[in-house]
């Protein structure tokens, strides 16, 4: 994912014959018709693909500067002309993917009409997601939570600001308020535990079998659990 | 080692690495919660949400008790070095059997996920760890209640559930009382 935004970075101008985008090596030398603002945009894509790559096969802690501009193709003197440091460089590719998330989940969501469904929707698409990004599964689901306190907060953010769109469903409750506040939270929390074990039992190519039981997890407080495990049943076959 | 007033040679008689340093560290944290744990239920036999009440309480009081300590096992430990994110793994599995003894009570056990009960661990330690990032401990206790509902909804039903996470919250305690 960041992969194909680091193609749009530089307003689009690096395109390849018939408009397809080019692979993104180091930019070649001279007179290649760039404002440097341009070049450091496609550094900073570039530094984010690396550090988020570095990350998630090394781990936060063991990962260098060193690495993270070899693989990005830039010197370390652009590095420190983009990031401070090694974390700034992490929490910006945090936010990326974060963002694309968003987005994501926004889409999935839009064209289902009701509540359940929409939980069904966002759960699907995040798990898809994160089966075919390995890496930033890894990135998000593990890393994040104990890079840095920093991260760590940020991790706690992203999560916690998914609440609302859960508390949505007490309105499927006949009293709202029969759920203690504090539910959807611990919800999520399971949900991502859940997700995290498979990434770090190295399988998350198996994320999205985790749908209809996380889907059940989920709707069965605002539900009821028979009609969560008949959302999940059909979610089976 | 400067803050223990210990020496480099003194560390490495006990520790082989900084790693092998925090293993004893969280071996001695999970250790202990575990047999607390378990000593406070083999103290009396009792029904199971009961059961699940006081190992939560546990829980919950444990971690509250030394927050510093918590938070380098609760933050630290799913990454920090795979002996390390073993036992974690096997401290958080400890709750599961307890928890799944619940689903005898539930006619319809059969409609509950396979993973219901890593789902709901990992809803606790989620909750636990949380609260810790923030410097929250203090908030753990108002969690309870939430963590009780939540676990025992799906195995006794949400009216009872919530009528024991409610006598919770409003310090009834009736079960060690």
């Amino acid at each position: 994912m960041i992969e194909s935004r680091r193609v749009e970075a530089g307003g689009g101008k690096r395109e390849g014959v018939g408009g397809k985008p080019v692979e993104l090596g180091p930019l070649p030398g001279g007179h290649h018709g760039l404002t440097r603002e341009q070049i450091l945009d496609s550094q900073r894509e570039r530094l984010l693909a690396a550090v988020a790559q570095r990350v998630a096969t090394r781990g936060y802690r063991a990962t260098t500067i060193t690495e993270i501009v070899k693989v990005a193709s830039v010197s370390t003197r652009d590095f420190y002309e983009i990031f401070e440091n090694k974390e700034e460089c992490f929490l910006a590719a945090l936010d990326v993917v974060r963002d694309h998330l968003v987005d994501l989940v926004d889409n999935a969501v839009a064209p289902e009409s009701d509540w359940p469904n929409q939980v069904v929707g966002a759960i699907r698409v995040l798990l898809e997601f994160f089966a075919a990004e390995p890496d930033l599964a890894r990135l998000c689901l593990v890393e994040a939570i104990s890079a840095t306190p920093v991260s760590a907060l940020r991790f706690r953010e992203a999560v916690l600001a998914c609440v609302p769109g859960m508390e949505l469903g007490r309105s499927e409750l006949t009293d709202p308020d029969s759920l203690l506040p504090g539910t959807e939270s611990s919800l999520i929390g399971g949900a991502i535990s859940l997700a995290g074990r498979s990434i770090l039992a190295g399988e998350p190519e198996k994320l999205p079998d985790l749908l209809p039981d996380l889907t059940a997890f989920i709707l069965s407080p605002y539900l009821g659990p028979a009609s969560a495990a008949r959302f999940a049943a059909r979610l089976r076959t | 080692m400067k803050r223990a007033h210990v020496s480099y040679k003194t560390f490495y008689k006990h520790f082989s690495s900084k790693e092998d340093c925090f293993l004893a560290l969280f071996e001695t944290a999970f250790a202990r919660t575990e047999r607390t744990i378990r000593e406070r239920l083999d103290a009396a036999p009792r029904p199971w949400p009961d059961q699940v009440v006081l190992a939560l309480r546990t829980l919950m009081e444990t971690i509250a008790a030394d927050p510093v300590m918590a938070r380098a096992v609760l933050v630290k430990a799913p990454v920090t070095g795979s002996a390390i994110a073993d036992r974690y793994e096997q401290a958080i599995q400890g709750f599961v059997p307890l928890f799944s003894a619940g689903r005898e009570l539930n006619p319809r056990s059969a409609d509950l996920p396979a993973t219901l009960e890593d789902a709901l661990v990992g809803a606790i330690f989620w909750s636990a760890y949380q609260r810790l990032l923030v410097g929250e401990a203090d908030q753990l206790n108002a969690d309870l209640p939430v963590l009780i509902e939540l676990v025992l909804r799906a195995y006794i039903g949400p009216e009872k559930a919530s009528r024991i996470a409610r006598a919770e919250a409003l310090g009834l305690q009736p079960v060690l009382a």
